[in-house]
């Protein structure tokens, strides 16, 4: 293996780890207090419906915990990247319309409390950035095939020609 | 060895005793099993809709009720050119019983006093000329400005970064909620909190 390779393949080792830890995190800040109180922040947002308010605050939370353990296993890579980056993708491009908008809110990232502002958007924007890198990596590394069953390769060489 | 038990015993209690609170600008049932703390500008347009359109609702389902205790704390920014005169107006108020009217009228007209600067006639329009007197003595106390300082101080402790902010507490939980609007989802968080 090449120099340039180790290094990267160590990025890309950090990158998964931090943005693993990054998303438990968000999800235990989430998950330690009552769901509505997650609600209050994306309703700040104006974008979604009451009814969808409720569904997103209950939920996201734990969609959030199973994608960042996902990436700390480092297991469904792929999967898991996607789930990431769309995710990261939708909270910054709400946070840029908000703050563009001059909107004073939350950003609801890690609990209540943070407002929205150059700082959360770099973060967020760096660790959107992060996931596409990951993401990109998944889908360049070669799958690898999976092995057949005995009983598979038992059963085809009965199967007639 | 008695004295520094008695020491450790008078810290203790400092540190546990609860924020200052002046009674004169709290609503409802001090025993009640949620309390709100809210953090409030006078000149800030967030905080006059919520005062408007929400507050009337929630004093008559849970303040009102003895469901929840409401507790008014100053958080004037700097950004509000007239925000602190408003709120030491308030607080002077306050202490002649007509804290509910001054806010009311500051809240109402906060669009013209915002910009004319004619705190004060606001305030008067509210009070009787004896309380008027006494207000404007109240507003060059010490205590009044300290009370608005200390309100202040509070909402920094707090993490408070925005107006309006609503402290929802009960026990040793509290959950700060910047901007509220949303009556259903207040209701549902002073519910789940009250079980």
């Amino acid at each position: 293996m090449t120099s340039p390779n180790k290094i990267l393949r160590a990025v890309l080792l950090v990158l998964r780890l931090a943005l693993g830890g990054v998303f438990v995190y968000a999800a235990w800040t989430k998950l330690r207090q009552p769901w509505v109180v997650f609600a209050f922040s994306i309703d700040a947002y104006h974008v979604l419906p009451e009814w969808a308010v409720t569904l997103v605050a209950r939920t996201l939370p734990w969609v959030e915990l199973m994608t960042g353990l996902l990436l700390l296993a480092g297991r469904w890579m792929r999967v898991s990247t996607v789930a990431t980056s769309a995710l990261l993708g939708l909270f910054f491009a709400l946070m840029v319309r908000a703050y563009a908008r001059g909107e004073a809110i939350d950003c609801g990232c890690f609990g209540p409390g943070e407002a929205i502002s150059p700082l959360t958007l770099l973060r967020d924007g760096s660790l959107l950035g992060g996931s596409l890198l990951l993401l990109v990596s998944a889908y360049r590394k070669p799958r690898k095939p999976a092995p057949l069953a005995t009983e598979d390769l038992a059963e085809s060489s009965y199967r007639p020609a | 060895m008695k004295l520094s038990a008695i020491l450790l015993l008078g810290l203790a209690l400092c540190l546990a005793a609860p924020s200052r609170i002046d009674t004169a600008k709290t609503f409802g049932n001090p025993a009640a099993p949620v309390t709100i703390v809210l953090f409030s500008d006078f000149q800030c347009p967030a905080c006059g809709a919520l005062h408007r359109s929400l507050m009337p609702s929630l004093m008559r389902d849970y303040v009102q009720s003895g469901k929840a205790y409401l507790v008014y704390k100053e958080f004037p920014l700097m950004m509000h050119a007239h925000a602190k005169e408003a709120a030491t107006y308030a607080v002077a108020s306050a202490r002649v019983g007509k804290y509910e009217q001054v806010a009311d009228a500051l809240f109402q007209n906060q669009a013209s006093w915002g910009v004319d600067g004619k705190v004060w006639e606001t305030v008067a329009s509210v009070l009787t000329p004896a309380e008027q007197k006494k207000v404007q003595m109240l507003v060059k106390d010490p205590g009044v400005l300290s009370e608005v300082a200390g309100d202040m101080q509070e909402g920094l402790e707090q993490n408070v970064n925005q107006t309006p902010t609503m402290v929802f507490i009960r026990g040793n939980r509290r959950y700060p909620i910047g901007g509220p609007n949303n009556y259903n989802l207040l209701r549902t968080l002073i519910d789940d909190l009250s079980k």
